[in-house]
Parts: structure tokens; C-alpha cells; sequence
């Protein structure tokens, strides 16, 4: 199971690298199609730039919620282990009622966008949409690891 | 109005009270900020939680935060394609000799960055990773060198470019080529405040001094940085002419960086091409993914007209512009504490903007007095992302560096207080220089 996370994991960390790369592309031609008459100046690369910009965050989050680098802040002392884990399971408990209310609502919103276009490019907007969900599903696999871990460490058979 | 179940007061205790408690229980502030939106979205008949959904998708579809990956790629690749070396060089060449010299180099190059980056997060990541083992190294106190690296990277969204002005330009409608320009001066008055304190924590702890560099290393350094030093000119005046909008510059600065890395100091390879990637993504959308939640969330509170009821009181206070600027000033350092700067701009910076008109403020010295107020908030505890990344680098918890983080913010407040008294301070250069952008 740990593989298959991983494997996924690693799959969203290459996604979120090829959108941050491919982000730069439209923006450069609208600034070389200003200047210059190698390209036409296409109007779909405002449009792509942000589609691309929405996905890269929302990869991003979705691995930040693995690899813990959401940002919070730390008002407690230092913690024991087990203290730490039991916390850590508490805060897990809000985190994981989120990715449901992305998952449950998340289709929903991707249903009601299933018909509409984009104003400029007439992409489908569900290819946008979509990612709400897909993060709430991801948040739950993701969290749901964190917790098997967090247990594991009250019942004493893991370390930190 | 009339038909909301809760009022005003009620939704206020449940959004600050849910945000608070799921702070206190270590919820990532993003996630925090969204789910104190829930309860409400849910009893409130005329809402529903498709609205977060309607809210973040608004706050990401959105042109000018592009700016936030460009300016954070443009960072990572200056440190590794070797233009920050070339930069530490001239740095060092400058201020070597003088009492707390790495420290110094420390905030010299702060000042070189913020010159080519507009993030501060992305300037106190890769200093932490330069200055702090080497500091301490060198025998300067860890706490000492936490806090300055924190408090030094503040500058790079005060000097051009800067991600928060763009993000002011956007939602509040200001010239973005004016505030850069006003930026200059109190970005530079604020690093002269931090080279005063650590002169004066050198002297007193005896920090090292390294030898005077030659007449030849520094020409030498100077002549191999120009390059890398062009960048500020490019993006400022590309912007002052026309040429690009405030996005496009942050593309532009990740092109020159990228070309200097790759034909001018040959140091960039595809390994360290997609570490620079990787880094810039994970950075860039943990931060704008709180943008989205924190739209919702300042969503919610301008529908129960919240923040105007908070400010309904002050303008009856009869405060003068300084007053004014003094409140304004005290809002956003308190916000930032708890806020990233982006939303709090999204969230505060809107509901202030009636009360600095009232008083007939410049919008562009508005804007330098919430920018910079916001940019002290990166190293306040408890959310001071700044201060936060460099005690994760050197393996601390963020309240081991929190004493000399304060002692240093003392003389950067008062350069901020002269901001407010003396707004000819912001004012000047951009009178000087595109008077036609201040009207």
C-alpha cells in the first residue's frame, strides 16, 4: 500500500514540475507576439496560463497535506510523543472533514460546470473543475495514511 | 439583509472563534480558514458550501498571483545557477570589513535579491540555507543569525519588484510602476536600520571582521554581478515604459535568470533545473492555496458587512492623516501576525481603503504604509512565514529566535513610523521620476 501511495505521490510531484515549467510558455508568447511577428498573438494563453496556474496549486496542496508542509502555527510546548500523535490525529480529524466537503461538494461543482466552456479558448471548464474533487479524494488517501501512522505511534509500535 | 439567520455579530464569533480554535489545534491556516466558513455556509439558507468552491476558483483564476511561481522560480534559479555566488562576492567586497561582516553580507545581499525577486519567503529560504551553519560557524549567536536572515528577507517585497505590490495594483487598483518606485527609498532606509543593529550587536558581542577586500576584488566582483544587478532595471523601467504588465515582468526575470544561470555563469544542469521546479511549486501553492481559503473566508465576512461595523467607530475618532496612517499601520501589523500578506491585503487592505480617502492619503503612500506594515508580519510570531522558515532551516522552534527578531523590528518600526509622518519619503521618487503616475 505504501508503494502505491508513493508511486502516486511521485506522480503528483512530476504533474505539479510540468505545470510550473509550461506556465511560462504562454506568458512568453504573449509577450513575443507584442514585439515581434513570429507568432500571432494568440488571446487562449492568458486563458491556458491561469487553467495551468489552478491545476499547479492544487497539486501543490495535494502534496503538501503529505509531506506536511502546510503552514500552521504552533502554540504548544514541546510535546511528548504520544501527546504529539494524539494531536496530530485531532487536527487530522478537521483536515480529513475538509477533503470530504471537497470530495462531496467538489462533484457537485464539476456537475454543474460539466456543460459550460470557457469565455475565450471554449475549453470544457469540467477539466477545471474536476480538481476539486480530485484533491478531496487525494486529501483522504493522504490523511487517512497519516492516521494508520499517528495510531500506530499511540499504541506505542512506531516510532515518531 | 434581512433574511440572513445570523447576525452580523453571531457570524463574526463563529468565524474568528472556529478560526482561532482550529489554529490552537495546529489545522494548517489554509484549511482553518476554510473550514470556519463551513458552519455558516451551511445553517445560512441563502448560502451553501458550493461557495468556497465558487470563491477559491475566482481567487486562483487570476492573472496577477502568476507573479507568485515566476518570482519564486526566478529566486530558485538564481541559487542555483550561480548568481547568488557572483552576488555574495560583490557583497562581501562591500561591507567584508566591517564589524559582523558575514551578518552585513547578510543584509547586502537581501537588498541585491529583493532587487531581482519580489518573495520574501523564497529570499529567506535560500538564505537560511547560505548564512545561518555559516554563521554560526563563525561564532555569531544562532538566535542572533536566525533573526537576521528573517528579518533582512522583509525587504524583498519592499523593494521592486515585489509580489505584494502586484497583488495591492490588482485588487485595490493602485499603479503598480508608481509603488515600485516608491518602494525604493523606504526599502533602503529599512535595510540602513538593520546594518545599524547588527553594527551595533557586533561591536558589543565582538562578532568577526573579515580584511578589507582590494581595489581588485571589488571591481572584479562588481564587473562579474552587473549582469545579475541589470535585472531590477529591466523589470522597473519594462514596466514604466509599457513594455510588459507587472506578470509578464515576474516572466521576464525568470527568462534573464535563466539565461544568465545557463549562457553567462554556465552553471545550471537539468537536476538542478528541476530542484528549482520542484521547490518553486511546492512553495508557490501551499502559499496561494491559503489565498483561495482566505478569499472565501473575507467572502464571508464583507457579505455580514463585519469590517465595517469594526471600522464604523474610528472615523468618529476625528484622526488626523498621521493618526490615520498610525491605525492603518497598527491593523495590518496585527493581521499580519496571524495572516499571510496576500490575503490580508484581499481581506483588510479593501475594508481600510474608505478610511485612508477620508483623510485625503495618497493611495500610493496607503499602500507603502499597509505593504511594509505586512512585510514586518513575515517574521511576527505566531504566523510569521519568514521567521517560520528559518528556524525550520536551522532545526529550532520559532520562539527561540523571537527576542532578537523584536529587538531587530524596533529601529524598522520606526523607519515605518517616518513613512507615516514624512510621506514625501514615498512620495518623492515617484514624483520625480513618472509624475504622471501619481494622479
Amino acid at each position: 500500500m505504501k508503494k502505491i501511495i508513493d508511486g502516486y505521490h511521485l506522480l503528483l510531484t512530476w504533474l505539479m514540475v510540468a505545470t510550473v515549467a509550461i506556465l511560462l510558455i504562454p506568458v512568453t508568447m504573449q509577450i513575443v507576439a507584442r514585439f515581434t511577428s513570429l507568432i500571432p498573438a494568440y488571446i487562449w494563453t492568458e486563458e491556458a496560463s491561469r487553467f495551468l496556474f489552478i491545476w499547479m496549486i492544487m497539486l501543490g496542496a495535494m502534496i503538501g497535506i503529505r509531506e506536511g508542509t502546510h503552514f500552521e502555527v504552533d502554540v504548544w510546548p514541546e510535546l511528548k510523543p504520544r501527546a504529539n500523535a494524539m494531536l496530530k490525529i485531532a487536527s487530522g480529524v478537521f483536515i480529513l472533514v475538509f477533503a470530504l466537503v471537497f470530495v462531496w461538494w467538489g462533484i457537485a461543482f464539476t456537475q454543474f460546470g460539466w456543460n459550460q466552456t470557457s469565455e475565450i479558448a471554449d475549453l470544457p471548464m469540467w477539466m477545471i473543475f474536476i480538481a476539486w474533487p480530485v484533491t478531496g479524494f487525494t486529501w483522504v488517501l493522504f490523511q487517512g495514511e497519516a492516521f494508520f501512522h499517528n495510531f500506530r505511534v499511540l499504541a506505542g509500535r512506531a516510532a515518531q | 439583509m434581512t433574511s440572513a439567520a445570523l447576525s452580523p455579530a453571531m457570524a463574526a464569533l463563529v468565524l474568528f472563534g472556529g478560526f482561532f480554535f482550529l489554529l490552537a489545534m495546529r489545522v494548517p491556516v489554509a484549511f482553518a480558514l476554510g473550514l470556519a466558513c463551513l458552519p455558516i455556509l451551511i445553517v445560512e439558507p441563502r448560502l451553501s458550501p458550493m461557495m468556497l468552491f465558487n470563491e477559491t476558483f475566482k481567487a486562483y483564476n487570476s492573472f496577477i498571483l502568476l507573479a507568485v511561481p515566476f518570482f519564486l522560480l526566478t529566486a530558485n534559479l538564481m541559487s542555483v545557477g550561480g548568481i547568488t555566488d557572483r552576488l555574495v562576492r560583490l557583497s562581501r567586497a562591500m561591507v567584508g570589513n566591517w564589524p559582523g561582516a558575514l551578518a552585513q553580507i547578510n543584509v547586502v545581499l537581501s537588498v541585491f535579491f529583493a532587487g531581482i525577486s519580489g518573495s520574501s519567503t523564497a529570499d529567506a529560504a535560500s538564505q537560511s540555507k547560505i548564512f545561518i551553519d555559516a554563521q554560526t560557524r563563525e561564532g555569531y549567536d544562532l538566535s542572533f543569525s536566525i533573526a537576521i536572515t528573517a528579518v533582512s528577507a522583509v525587504l524583498a517585497v519592499i523593494i521592486p519588484p515585489s509580489i505584494l505590490m502586484i497583488v495591492w495594483g490588482g485588487v485595490i487598483s493602485t499603479s503598480i510602476g508608481a509603488l515600485y518606485l516608491a518602494g525604493i527609498i523606504p526599502g533602503l532606509l529599512i535595510a540602513g536600520a538593520q546594518m545599524v543593529t547588527v553594527h551595533i550587536y557586533a561591536v558589543r558581542r565582538k562578532y568577526p571582521v573579515y580584511p578589507r577586500a582590494t581595489a581588485k576584488e571589488f571591481f572584479l566582483s562588481m564587473w562579474q554581478s552587473i549582469p545579475a544587478l541589470m535585472t531590477p532595471f529591466i523589470i522597473v523601467g519594462g514596466i514604466l515604459l509599457g513594455w510588459f504588465t507587472a506578470t509578464e515582468s515576474a516572466a521576464i526575470a525568470v527568462i534573464y535568470a535563466a539565461l544568465l544561470s545557463i549562457f553567462v555563469y554556465r552553471e545550471m544542469d537539468m537536476k538542478r533545473l528541476h530542484g528549482a521546479l520542484v521547490e518553486t511549486g511546492k512553495l508557490a501553492s501551499v502559499a496561494l492555496f491559503c489565498v483561495g481559503t482566505a478569499s472565501a473566508f473575507g467572502w464571508l465576512l464583507a457579505y455580514y458587512q463585519i469590517p465595517k461595523a469594526l471600522l464604523s467607530n474610528v472615523t468618529s475618532w476625528g484622526l488626523d492623516i498621521t493618526g490615520v496612517g498610525m491605525f492603518i499601520a497598527f491593523v495590518f501589523l496585527v493581521v499580519g501576525c496571524f495572516l499571510d500578506a496576500i490575503p490580508a491585503i484581499i481581506i483588510v487592505g479593501t475594508t481600510l481603503q474608505p478610511l485612508a480617502q477620508s483623510v485625503d492619503m495618497h493611495p500610493i503612500q496607503f499602500a507603502i504604509i499597509g505593504i511594509v506594515s505586512l512585510a514586518f508580519g513575515l517574521v511576527t510570531p505566531p504566523y510569521g512565514l519568514c521567521l517560520m522558515i528559518a528556524c525550520s532551516v536551522a532545526k529550532v522552534r520559532l520562539r527561540y529566535a523571537i527576542k532578537d527578531t523584536m529587538i531587530m523590528l524596533m529601529p524598522m518600526l520606526a523607519v515605518l513610523m517616518a513613512l507615516i509622518a514624512w510621506p514625501d519619503l514615498v512620495l518623492w521618487l515617484p514624483r520625480l521620476i513618472s509624475p504622471e503616475l501619481l494622479k
